[in-house]
């Protein structure tokens, strides 16, 4: 039992990360309708230039992870207007193509400029401390994940709930004629939407540096917060949440029980599940678009 | 100074001439109807004004600016509104939300300040109860009160219909096209929407530029009439004036009065 | 009458280029012999790029100290992402069109996999893979030597250390799911085995995963009190660290490709003090049991020498200085040596001969010795069997444990 425990607080725990990825794709998908392999480079580049910031030109862990958050915003939008908006009719094959296009440009960037070489993002928080409740442990950094992604996603939900901006992005989303005529400035929202969602992924990034840092360090993340977003319907935020939370405690009960040699691919396993018994996913909710 | 108005307005699609240098003028507080078969360019018309088609030639005046190839959202915020042949609300949103959206134009609380909202008495706060007593009022004239937190996209199409309108209203336009308003109601509904448009014209001031298929209606509310065929002008004038028009009465023998499908 | 000019010409050409040469031997001119290195210089296993750019420099540094009897080395290397259909692309083209005497090195053993056939069925040299694979002595190939170390050995002497030694009651792995793992595994297995032990637990890592979490409760779980790690340095580290949020505390032990203390002092923030782990070479061991080295600071005459002229002058800026550098110097340094010894006349075969040759040569790594192919014999063409052991500091520095220890070769599917 206290084994049983101890995988769902750690399945929760690689969750967190996951979850932030499943959000920043779901964000993307719905106003871009692309799946984002470029999420997770777009969260490496800017944990990279937190880490130059820092060891290159001497500023403050707190400031540099001000830096990289800002300048992720930037990467997003940037990505969003340059590249992304100037497809030609774009179909959803096209843009798939487009954003691994980026994936691989972003990486090789980034394991050009960084080197292959593992190095360590410092942090205030020492990555190896921990929190034990009887017999079950939680790590500390793991724990500021946790309320690090918790925050986020009050704050998204909020904000997208309440805000000005949040209610254009829903209706460009639902109808972008419509929404346009609305005096919504569609293609803008769209930018900024990427430019969030870029900077909801660097928090990830910034989050798992410390551990480790070296240019795949996001793709597993990226390739779980998919399966997130997939399990949870791909258009809905909690849902995107709610399935990477299910995706990191399934692959942790997996490795414990079943069979480690393919804890990593289960999460597959997982999509493939629930598309079979949900084809729209956990939390998809329909509404008819019309053209 | 003028108010509204289109001037050799041409629009191509491919060979075709959807548009052939069409010209009316508008004066501020009138209803301008514009009839004609299917397939005429009524709607290519409006998609232009709105800025949604780029024309391909002539001018639109609104307020001596050319608006011409301004983006949707430009013309919105100019002071034009519009309601579609098909219906085009936001299907997963109420009918609070969806005309809500309609004051996108007025909320100015942007990305920071909204998130800085701390009650009624902040600045957002202040902004959202104004937007929301506008909403009410709009929502009182069109009767939709018990439609009020309901899903749109389950409602009966007559009401969707004047959601639409609603939406459109809430953006508090000078001038309001109108596509096909009564385009499958009944008759007592469409002497309902034809009661509104009054309303709209007399109480709120808006000019109104008009597209409907239902002669009868267009001669009763309009204070003049376009005619067109195959994208050119044919007739221009007032109700009595073009409804003995030998070419307006050529061009409507032939046609069933099937609603058209086309839509932006 | 123009066909016979042509083929004139044409003989006459072939016959100047002879001369020119001296004599048909590929990838040998008069001044220069080329060599082939694959590597990944990008992707995932990128970090072992430094392999190739290690022989580049060495290379560099024997040409600039004029040659091997008056001809250069030139150096071909090209990044193939450890990606093998790259792999086989890339070392065919080089192969074909400019003509590789001989190729060193090459990271990996899928790459290698991929491009053995191909070299062996063209009689060309390849020695040094940097991967101990079984495949590269199962059956051994005329033209294939071997100079790392296979993983069985390290296996051997860590779990010898840890349940003779020092008394480890319950010992577990840790494997990556390749061949490097299993035959970690395998290794670990056979000692135990004759110590009559049980293996506490194997814990297999799929490639590419970045959540270990599982891995080290299951570790736990088994309370071995010695774990053995036949991983990557970033698995490593990661198992380590949540190891110690969990309140873990095993005699961590790792074969030497996570023997780099500086570098897994690093990544681990310090964690990695107290490691044991397998070593080829780089130390200075023999007499010095007990000594504290660092390689920052080489002891070893050779690696001291190495880092200030083959690192000092002729690596990259930016170039870090460690054992995955290093190893490639160590894996070419017998085909330099075999090159040497072939004297002016070099062909593929005097090379072959002179390799065969060769007996407890040392260079940077351990001893190596070939022998005449024996097709039932991979010791003729494993060359490297010894090991020793190291424990990292805190400072990134190493405490010798145990002299060099000659391993057992087990074969392939035991
Ligand atoms: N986007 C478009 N692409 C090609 N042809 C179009 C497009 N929109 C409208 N048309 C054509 O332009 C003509 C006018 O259409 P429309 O303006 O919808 O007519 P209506 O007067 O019935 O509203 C029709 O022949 C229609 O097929
Ligand atoms: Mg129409």
């Amino acid at each position: 039992m206290i084994d049983f425990i101890q995988m769902v607080i750690s399945g929760i725990a690689v969750g967190s990360s996951y979850a932030l990825m499943a959000l920043g794709m779901v964000l993307i998908y719905k106003a871009s309708e692309v799946p984002n392999f470029v999420q997770g480079e777009m969260a490496l580049l800017p944990v990279f230039i937190a880490y130059m910031m820092i060891y290159s030109y001497g500023y403050s862990v707190f400031i540099a992870f001000f830096g990289a958050l800002f300048f992720a915003m930037i990467l997003g939008c940037f990505l969003e207007f340059a590249v992304v908006r100037r497809a030609k009719n774009p179909n959803i094959l096209g843009l798939i193509i487009v954003t691994i296009g980026l994936e691989m440009i972003l990486l090789g960037l980034v394991s050009w400029k960084f080197g292959a070489d593992q190095r360590i993002m410092p942090f205030p928080i020492s990555s190896y401390s921990s929190v034990m409740i009887g017999d079950l442990y939680i790590s500390t950094m793991d724990l500021v994940t946790l309320f690090v992604a918790l925050a986020i996603m009050i704050v998204l939900f909020l904000f997208f709930r309440f805000s000005k901006f949040g209610v254009a992005m829903k209706a460009t989303q639902q109808n972008p004629t419509a929404a346009r005529l609305m005096g919504i400035r569609t293609n803008r929202v769209k930018m900024v939407t990427w430019g969030i969602s870029a900077t909801v992924g660097t928090v990830s990034g910034l989050l798992l540096a410390p551990v480790i840092m070296e240019p795949y360090m996001m793709w597993n993340p990226m390739l779980k917060g998919f399966a997130g977003a997939v399990v949870g319907g791909m258009t809905s935020l909690p849902g995107a949440v709610f399935g990477a939370y299910i995706v990191g405690v399934v692959e942790h009960l997996f490795g414990g029980y079943v069979s480690m040699d393919f804890k990593a691919v289960v999460a597959f396993a997982v999509i493939v599940i629930v598309l079979c018994v949900k084809p729209s996913g956990l939390f998809a909710r329909h509404y008819v678009k019309k053209v | 100074m003028t108010f509204f108005a289109v001037e050799d307005l041409s629009m191509t699609f491919g060979g075709l001439k959807a548009l052939d240098k069409v010209s009316f003028e508008i004066t501020r507080g009138e209803i301008f109807a514009v009839i004609g078969p299917n397939g005429a360019g009524k709607t290519t018309l409006f998609n232009c004004i709105n800025g949604i088609y780029p024309p391909t030639g002539g001018d639109i005046v609104f307020k001596n600016n050319n608006i011409r190839g301004l983006k949707p959202d430009r013309v919105a915020k100019a002071g034009i509104a519009r309601t579609f042949q098909n219906i085009e609300l936001f299907s997963n949103m109420n009918t609070m939300e969806n005309i809500m959206i309609g004051r996108h134009l007025f909320m100015k609380t942007g990305l920071l300040r909204g998130g800085l909202m701390w009650g009624r008495r902040s600045f957002a706060g202040k902004e959202e109860i104004e937007n929301r007593r506008k909403v009410e009022q709009i929502i009182d004239l069109l009767e939709l009160q018990t439609f009020r937190s309901k899903f749109v996209g389950g409602l009966p199409y007559g009401i969707q219909k004047k959601i639409e309108l609603g939406r459109a209203l809430a953006a508090e336009p000078e001038l309001l096209l109108l596509d096909e308003p009564c385009a499958g109601m009944n008759a007592e509904e469409k002497q309902d929407v034809v009661f509104w448009i009054k309303d709209i014209q007399d109480e709120l001031g808006i000019t109104i530029l008009l597209i409907e298929h239902d002669m009868n209606m267009v001669m009763d509310i309009s204070n003049r009439i376009l005619v067109l065929n195959f994208g050119r002008p044919i007739a221009m004038g007032v109700p009595d004036e073009v409804s003995v028009h030998p070419e307006v009465l050529k061009a409507y023998l032939g046609e069933d009065d099937a609603d058209d499908a086309s839509g932006p | 009458m123009k066909k016979t000019l042509f083929a004139v010409l044409f003989g006459a050409l072939v016959v100047f280029g002879m001369l020119s040469t001296g004599y048909c031997e590929i990838g040998v001119t008069d001044t220069e012999i080329h060599i082939g290195q694959w590597s990944p210089q990008s992707g995932p296993a990128a970090a072992w790029g430094a392999v190739a750019r290690g022989t580049d420099a060495y290379f560099k540094w024997i040409n600039a100290n004029g040659g091997i009897h008056g001809r250069k080395l030139v150096h071909h290397y090209f990044d193939d992402g450890y990606n093998p259909a790259r792999t086989i692309a890339g070392v065919k083209q080089l192969q074909e069109q400019r003509g590789m005497f001989a190729w060193v090195g090459g990271v990996g053993t899928a790459p290698g996999l991929a491009v053995k056939e191909y070299l062996m069925q063209k009689k060309i040299p390849w020695i040094g893979p940097a991967a101990g694979s079984w495949h590269w002595v199962t059956p051994p190939q005329k033209y294939l030597f071997n100079v790392y170390p296979l993983y069985l050995g390290d296996a051997q002497l860590l779990v010898e250390h840890a349940a003779k030694k020092m008394g480890k009651k319950s010992i577990a792995v840790v494997y990556q799911e390749d061949d490097y793992g299993e035959q970690g595994l395998a290794g670990t297995k056979h000692m135990l085995e004759k110590y009559n032990m049980e293996l506490a637990a194997a814990v297999p890592v799929a490639m590419g995963d970045s959540d270990m979490r599982p891995h080290a409760m299951r570790l736990s779980r088994s309370n071995a009190d010695a774990v053995l790690l036949f991983i990557s340095p970033v698995a490593a580290s990661r198992i380590i660290g949540i190891g110690k949020a969990m309140n873990y505390a095993p005699q961590w032990m790792s074969s030497s490709t996570c023997g780099d203390c500086p570098l897994m002092i690093d990544i681990t923030q310090g964690l990695y003090e107290g490691v044991i782990t397998s070593s080829f070479g780089m130390l200075e061991t023999g007499e010095k049991v007990g000594d504290l080295q660092h390689i920052n600071d080489p002891k070893h005459k050779l690696v001291a020498e190495y880092k200030k002229d083959v690192y000092g002058k002729f690596a990259a800026r930016d170039e870090r200085w460690g054992y995955t550098f290093v190893v490639g110097i160590g894996l070419a340094e017998p085909l330099v040596e075999a090159i040497k010894r072939a004297g002016r006349d070099l062909t593929r075969e005097r090379l072959v001969e002179e390799l065969e040759k060769m007996e407890n040569f040392r260079g940077v790594l351990g001893r190596i010795t070939y022998g005449p192919l024996d097709p039932n014999n991979p010791l003729t063409r494993i060359g490297q069997q010894e090991l020793f052991l190291h424990q990292c500091t805190a400072d990134g520095g190493s405490r010798i444990l145990t002299n060099w220890i000659e391993t057992e070769y087990i074969p392939m599917g035991h």
